[in-house]
C-alpha cells in the first residue's frame, strides 16, 4: 500500500469519570489511504464519534487523548503527527487539511448569521483572499451541492434540511481538504434525501479526490458506500475488512451478529437474530475478550488472554481467538448446516 | 411592517389597561386628598371651602364611572391635572423636571451593569471554573443578594460622610442654576452622579451576568460551536460571533425589561440620595395622597415600561433572523 493520508496508531481516549477513568477508545489503529472511503461502524457508546472529535482534537472535558499518535501526510510527502502539534498549529491545521460533516447539519449552522459569513469566515481565515474573492469561492461551492448562489444570504432556517446538509458539505470543502471526517452526516435526513446526499458526496470525492472517514451506525448504508470498513466494540476495533467481504465472511461474531441484525430487502423473510445481552460496562472490563459475555462460540482463551487485532488473510483483520484464515463464519455456518 | 403595526396595536390595548389600574389603586387606599391636606389646619374648614378646594384641584365628584370618564380623557389628552402637593404646579411639570434625572441615572445605571455584566459573562461562561468564574460569578450575585438600601447607605456613609470624596445627595450643588451649556454645570452633574450610579449598578451587574453565563454555557455544546472552533476559527469569532452573539437574544429582553422597570424603580438610591428623580416624587405623593401626581407617575412608568418593551420586540427581530416573516 503507498503512504496513507492518515495513520492513527494505538490511538487511546479517556473520560474522566467519578468512577475513575473510563477508557472509551482503546488502542485503536488504522490507516486511511488516499481517496479512500473508511467506514467506522459500531453500536451506540462504542467510541466511533469519540474517534472523530480526538481526531479533529475537537473532543471536549471530561474526554482526553491518553495516549497514540496521529499521522497525517503533509504535502511534502511527510508525515506529521497532528497530537504534538501545538494549539496555534492545530487551529491552522484544521479545516485546511481535514474537515468535518457533523452528525445534525440542523444544528451545525448558527442560526443568526447568513449563510455566506459562514463560509467567508472560514476561506479568509486560512487563505489570503479578499471578502469579494471569498464570496465568489462561497458561490462555486454552492454550485458544487446544487444550491442557487443567489440563496447565499440567506440564513439557515430558511433551508430544508436536506439542503443545510449540502450546505455543511459545501463548507467541508471550502478549503479543499484531503481529509473528510462525516459523522453520521445523513441520520437526520430520510432515506429519499439520504441517497441524494451520498451520491453528491461521493460524486465529490472522485472530483476532488479527498479520502473520506465515514461514522455511521447503519451498516448496510455504509457496506454500499465505503471501500473498507473497520467495526468497533466497547471503544476497541475488533474487525477491518473491505467492505465485501466484512459481512459476507466475517471472522468475529459481533460483526456476524450485526449483519444478522439487518432485514434482507430481497431475500426470504426469516426472523432477525440480534445480538443477545447488553454492551459492556466500561468500569468492569473482563480479562481477555471483551465480547465473551455475548459471545455463542465462547471457548476458555476467550475468557484469559488478551485478543488484539490481527491480519488473518490478505489485510483482512479480527481480533477473535478463534478466527482462521479460509474459516470465516459464514463459510463455518454452512458446513455446519 | 405589519408586525410593528400588530405590536403598537397591544402595546394600545396593554396601555388602557394599565390606565385603568391606575384609576383603581388609589382610589383604593385610605384617606383622601383634600383630607390630608386639611388635617393639619389649625381653623375650622368649611363645608364650602373643601367643595371649592375640589372644584379647582379638579377632583370630579359623582358616581365612579363618570370619574373614571373623565380621567381616561385626562389620559388620551394629556392633561393630568394640577398638583395638590406642590399646588398651582401641574402634574406635568412636577414629573417634567424629575423624569429627566430619572431616566439618566437609571438609564445610565443599566445600560454600564448590562455590558459590564454581559462582557464578564462571556469570559465567565467562555473559562468555565476558571479562578475568574469561580470567584467574580457568585461574588457579583452576592453583591446582588444584598438589599440595595445597605449598599446605598454603606456607599454613602463610606464615601461621602466619611472620606467626603463626594457629596451626599442631591444632583447638582444646592443653589446652581441649571444650565445644560455650561461645563462647569455638566461637571458638577456628574460629580453627583457618582455615587448614586455606582450603588445602582454595582446591584445588577449579577443578574446579567450570571444571565449571560447561562446562555453562553447552554449554547456552548451546540454543534455549531464546535464547528466553528473545528474551521479553526479565532478564538474571538468564535467566542463573539457564534456564542456571544446567540447567548445575548434573552438578555435582550432582560435588558429591556430593567430599562423599564428602573425609570421608576430606583426609588431607594433616588430617597437616599436626595435624588430629584421619579422615585422621590412617587414616594412624596404616596404620603401626602397626591392623587393627581400619583396616577400622572404611574401612567409615565406605564408607558416606559411599555415602550421598552416594544423596543425589545424591535430589536429582538432585528437580531434574530428566524422571528422575520417572509424572505
Amino acid at each position: 500500500m503507498t503512504t496513507p493520508q492518515i495513520s492513527i496508531r494505538n490511538l487511546c481516549v479517556d473520560y474522566i469519570t467519578a468512577n475513575g477513568d473510563v477508557r472509551a477508545v482503546n488502542d485503536v489503529s488504522f490507516d486511511i489511504g488516499k481517496g479512500e472511503v473508511f467506514g467506522l461502524a459500531g453500536e451506540s457508546g462504542c467510541g466511533k464519534s469519540t474517534i472523530a472529535f480526538a481526531l479533529m482534537r475537537l473532543h471536549k472535558p471530561p474526554a482526553f487523548i491518553s495516549g497514540g499518535e496521529v499521522f497525517f501526510a503533509d504535502d511534502n510527502g511527510g508525515m506529521k503527527d497532528i497530537l504534538k502539534l501545538s494549539d496555534g498549529e492545530m487551529t491552522v491545521f484544521r479545516w485546511s487539511e481535514m474537515s468535518m460533516v457533523f452528525q445534525s447539519a440542523m444544528n451545525a449552522l448558527n442560526p443568526v448569521i447568513p449563510i455566506v459569513d459562514q463560509f467567508t469566515d472560514v476561506i479568509m481565515r486560512h487563505t489570503s483572499k479578499t471578502k469579494y474573492e471569498a464570496v465568489k469561492r462561497a458561490e462555486q461551492l454552492l454550485q458544487i451541492v446544487d444550491i442557487h448562489p443567489n440563496r447565499l444570504t440567506d440564513y439557515p432556517h430558511q433551508f430544508s434540511g436536506g439542503m443545510r446538509q449540502r450546505l455543511v458539505i459545501a463548507i467541508a470543502l471550502a478549503l479543499n481538504p484531503k481529509l473528510i471526517i462525516m459523522d453520521e452526516p445523513t441520520t437526520a435526513l430520510d432515506v429519499v434525501v439520504q441517497r441524494e446526499i451520498l451520491q453528491k458526496i461521493y460524486a465529490l470525492k472522485e472530483e476532488f479526490g479527498f479520502s473520506i472517514l465515514f461514522i455511521t451506525h447503519d451498516l448496510s448504508l455504509m457496506v454500499e458506500f465505503s471501500d473498507r470498513i473497520g467495526i468497533m466494540y466497547s471503544g476497541q476495533l475488533i474487525e477491518v475488512a473491505s467492505s465485501q467481504d466484512i459481512l459476507g465472511s466475517p471472522y468475529h461474531p459481533y460483526t456476524h451478529g450485526l449483519g444478522n441484525s439487518f432485514p434482507s430487502l430481497t431475500g426470504p423473510k426469516t426472523a432477525l437474530v440480534g445480538i443477545p445481552g447488553n454492551p459492556l460496562n466500561l468500569l468492569d472490563i473482563p480479562t481477555g475478550c471483551r465480547f465473551q459475555a455475548r459471545c455463542p462460540r465462547v471457548e476458555t482463551v476467550c475468557k484469559t488472554k488478551a485478543n488484539p487485532l490481527r491480519d488473518i488473510e490478505n489485510g483482512h483483520m479480527s481480533n477473535c481467538h478463534l478466527a482462521v484464515a479460509g474459516e470465516s463464519i459464514a463459510v463455518v455456518e454452512l458446513a455446519t448446516a | 411592517m405589519g408586525f410593528f403595526l400588530r405590536r403598537l396595536a397591544f402595546y394600545f390595548i396593554a396601555l388602557l389597561f394599565a390606565a385603568t389600574l391606575n384609576f383603581i389603586i388609589p382610589r383604593a387606599m385610605p384617606g383622601d386628598p383634600i383630607t390630608m391636606m386639611f388635617a393639619n389646619a389649625t381653623s375650622q374648614v368649611t363645608p364650602e371651602r373643601i367643595a371649592a378646594m375640589k372644584e379647582l384641584l379638579g377632583f370630579v365628584d359623582g358616581p365612579l364611572i363618570v370619574q373614571f370618564g373623565m380621567y381616561m380623557k385626562s389620559v388620551l389628552t394629556w392633561d393630568l391635572g394640577i398638583s395638590v402637593q406642590f399646588y398651582p404646579l401641574t402634574v406635568n411639570t412636577v414629573l417634567g423636571n424629575a423624569v429627566g434625572w430619572s431616566l439618566f441615572l437609571a438609564g445610565t445605571a443599566v445600560v454600564i451593569s448590562f455590558t459590564i455584566g454581559s462582557v464578564l459573562g462571556i469570559f465567565a461562561a467562555w473559562k468555565r471554573g476558571s479562578k475568574f468564574d469561580t470567584i467574580m460569578s457568585p461574588g457579583m450575585l452576592v453583591i446582588q443578594a444584598v438589599p440595595q438600601v445597605v449598599t446605598a447607605m454603606l456607599l454613602l456613609f463610606v464615601f461621602a460622610i466619611t472620606l467626603k470624596w463626594f457629596p451626599t445627595s442631591y444632583a447638582y450643588t444646592p443653589g446652581v442654576t441649571p444650565d445644560w451649556t455650561s461645563w462647569t454645570f455638566l461637571k458638577d452633574v456628574a460629580y453627583h452622579a457618582v455615587l448614586p450610579l455606582f450603588g445602582a449598578t454595582i446591584v445588577q451587574i449579577g443578574g446579567f451576568l450570571i444571565a449571560m453565563r447561562n446562555n453562553m454555557i447552554n449554547l456552548l455544546g451546540e454543534d455549531y460551536i464546535t464547528m466553528a472552533k473545528g474551521k479553526g476559527l479565532s478564538e474571538n469569532r468564535v467566542v463573539f460571533n457564534y456564542a456571544a452573539r446567540n447567548a445575548m437574544l434573552p438578555s435582550v429582553t432582560a435588558l429591556s425589561m430593567s430599562l423599564g422597570m428602573a425609570i421608576g424603580g430606583q426609588m431607594i438610591i433616588e430617597i437616599i440620595f436626595n435624588y430629584p428623580g421619579l422615585g422621590t416624587v412617587l414616594l412624596n405623593a404616596i404620603n401626602a395622597r397626591d392623587y393627581q401626581v400619583l396616577q400622572g407617575q404611574l401612567l409615565v412608568m406605564t408607558l416606559f415600561m411599555l415602550f421598552f418593551n416594544l423596543l425589545a420586540d424591535m430589536l429582538y427581530v432585528l437580531l434574530d433572523p428566524r422571528l422575520r416573516k417572509g424572505a
